[in-house]
């Protein structure tokens, strides 16, 4: 392996149980820096649990996980300090700004960040007085991200930001988190929008009841896919319903 | 250190953001005291009556007549503990029998009474009780000595509901702020996963427990603050205890029922579940604990009892303190209660209080 310099992220053989239901059973796979890593599956995939275990949320049944040589098992609190964690369904305190709660994250790291600068990274710099209540659902993603990078992390990690957000937001948002990688961070992503991972990602896994089945960059699974002889039923049309609705209703992002 | 500084500062500011809880917490207290303040309780309905029997069983007599008078609210005690309640303004008359009494025979007789404060309940009192000496007087044998009362004025402190009522109200809202803001604050803060944010940066819970638990007792002491500052200044509050013993006794409290909120908060999942429980636990003591009434009108066995409840300390220590000038030495036991109570209700919150 020449490569394994590269390696950031090193998942071996994770196992996590909640009582009788393996939620991960014997997952592995590594991230490269300066990668986007997907991490795809349907619902119940236990993609999230994959996640919350590197994240250091929940504590793992068996096998390793190595964030930048750190062990996450032993050496959480280290760990901690070089991951960005955008969590699904968080929120963040009620009657701080934008810029106050950068501010605040910052100091959780011991750190005294610029939160006008952080906002610009995902543009949002002109909400900085506002609460998070009153953004809209792609600006709180987007806050999430920016709060995310407080501490100028190693890794991100991105619980499927895009979920719940018109096709305008998810395009805004793929545009902040490619602008993100191109500034050398290293980025996971769970989703289920394929689209999404082929756009974005330069490897994905594919997660099903808690194991990877196929891991793989997208054009090579499908690549791999067709030359097994695989053919849609449908012919194959040069747009999309989705490309109608955008070239109806424009790029614009609408949630400012 | 600094962050657990940051984290209260940041706490401090989001709860002086929250208009509704500077009006519970600020506001509500001082317009109960204020509302409630200038209902006169006790008007001229009834007199009360402090009688000092010096004469033993000669007196009994002149006793059970006075205690027959319906207008009168008879208490019985030493020269020195009714003249007590007599300068707290808990008495409206105190009458002296002496030693050497004898029906009949004597001719003079003494009760006290605040002429200045409460003309009225102190003249009507002296003439009833003149009333009550004739009768006991020409009760034998017609044409004997009367016995003449003089009424001599006394100077009380004239304590009024409003003394009374703003430190019960005031240990009210501590044991509010303690339970029902944390355990809802709490709750509302793991459901929405605000806490799971946290626990992914390197804080460590206990420096978030400690910054709540710090802005908590910094919002307090200046609850406490404005509302003996209100008192004094606009509700003629007749506060003579020492401040620092008012904020001792006050953090002590609000370090008791923190332990039960952050307990309730541990065992409840949502607002829901929190809502009924911290009802169980505050409503008994807003009804036992004299925050509103003397806990002196209750039944023997429920008085003793509501005794030994964590906001009856709170309220007795709050009061002896701030309207009878107690010292440290004279509200020990108050003190006590307080920090046993502290100790069960911390060692429940560690065992009970979950982060998910």
């Amino acid at each position: 392996m020449t490569e394994s310099r590269n390696i950031v992220l090193d998942v071996q053989d994770l196992v996590k149980r909640y009582g009788a239901i393996t939620a991960v059973d014997g997952v592995s796979f590594s991230v490269r820096a300066r990668e986007i890593f997907g991490i795809l599956g349907p619902n119940g995939a236990g993609k999230t649990t994959t996640l919350e275990c590197i994240e250091t949320l929940r504590p793992v049944d068996a096998g390793t996980i190595l964030l930048n040589g750190l062990n996450v098992r032993t050496q959480s609190q280290e760990v901690k300090r070089i991951i960005g964690v955008q969590l699904q369904s968080s929120s963040f305190f009620d009657k701080l700004s934008l810029a106050e709660l950068l501010v605040l994250f910052g100091e959780m790291y011991g750190r005294s960040v610029d939160p006008l600068a952080l906002l610009d990274e995902v543009e949002l710099r002109d909400k900085s007085r506002a609460q998070v209540v009153q953004l809209s659902g792609g600006q709180k993603q987007r806050f999430s991200i920016a709060a995310a990078l407080v501490n100028d992390p190693v890794v991100i990690f991105l619980d499927e930001p895009t979920t719940g957000l018109d096709p305008q937001a998810r395009r805004h948002l793929w545009g902040v988190i490619k602008r993100i990688r191109s500034e050398g961070k290293t980025i996971v992503i769970t989703t289920h929008y394929m689209d999404e991972a082929e756009e974005l990602c330069d490897r994905v896994a594919i997660m099903d009841a808690g194991k990877i089945i196929a891991m793989a960059p997208p054009q090579e699974m499908i690549t791999t896919l067709l030359a097994g002889g695989f053919r849609k039923e449908k012919v194959e049309r040069l747009a999309s319903l989705e490309d109608v609705f955008l070239s109806l209703t424009g790029h614009t992002i609408r949630d400012e | 250190m600094r962050i657990k500084w940051m984290l209260t500062l940041a706490s401090m500011k989001m709860f002086m953001r929250q208009r509704e809880a500077i009006l519970w917490t600020l506001l509500f207290p001082l317009l109960v005291v204020i509302l409630f303040g200038f209902v006169r309780f006790n008007g001229v309905g009834s007199i009360g009556l402090g009688v000092v029997n010096e004469a033993g069983a000669t007196g009994a007599d002149l006793l059970a007549r006075i205690k027959s008078v319906r207008t009168f609210e008879v208490t019985e005690g030493t020269r020195e503990s009714e003249m007590g309640e007599l300068a707290k303004g808990e008495r409206d008359l105190v009458l002296l029998i002496p030693a050497e009494y004898a029906p009949a025979t004597s001719a003079e007789m003494t009760a006290y009474g605040d002429l200045e404060a409460k003309p009225q309940v102190t003249q009507l009192g002296g003439l009833v009780l003149q009333r009550v000496l004739d009768e006991s007087a020409f009760a034998g044998a017609p044409g004997l000595r009367r016995t003449a009362l003089s009424t001599l004025p006394f100077k009380s402190r004239n304590l009024t509901y409003m003394d009374f009522l703003l430190p019960g109200i005031l240990s009210m809202s501590i044991m509010q702020m303690g339970i029902f803001g944390v355990a809802f604050g709490f709750v509302s803060l793991k459901k929405r996963g605000i806490l799971r944010r946290l626990w992914v940066t390197p804080i460590r819970p206990n420096d978030f427990i400690i910054a709540q638990v710090a802005m908590r007792l910094l919002v307090l002491l200046l609850q406490m603050t404005i509302m003996v500052g209100v008192g004094i200044l606009f509700l003629n509050l007749h506060f003579i205890g020492n401040i620092a013993l008012i904020y001792l006794m006050g953090i002590l409290g609000a370090v008791v029922f923190l332990g039960f909120g952050f307990s309730l908060a541990g065992i409840s999942k949502s607002e829901d579940q929190v809502a009924p429980l911290a009802n169980i636990i505050t409503l008994p003591m807003l009804a036992l604990s004299g925050i509103f009434f003397s806990r002196s009108n209750l039944p023997g066995f429920v008085r003793s009892i509501t005794s030994v409840l964590p906001l009856t300390y709170l309220a007795d220590g709050l009061r002896s303190v701030a309207i009878d000038g107690a010292t440290l030495a004279q509200v020990t036991p108050q003190i006590l209660g307080l920090v046993l109570w502290g100790v069960v209700s911390c060692a429940l919150a560690v065992r009970l209080f979950r982060w998910e």
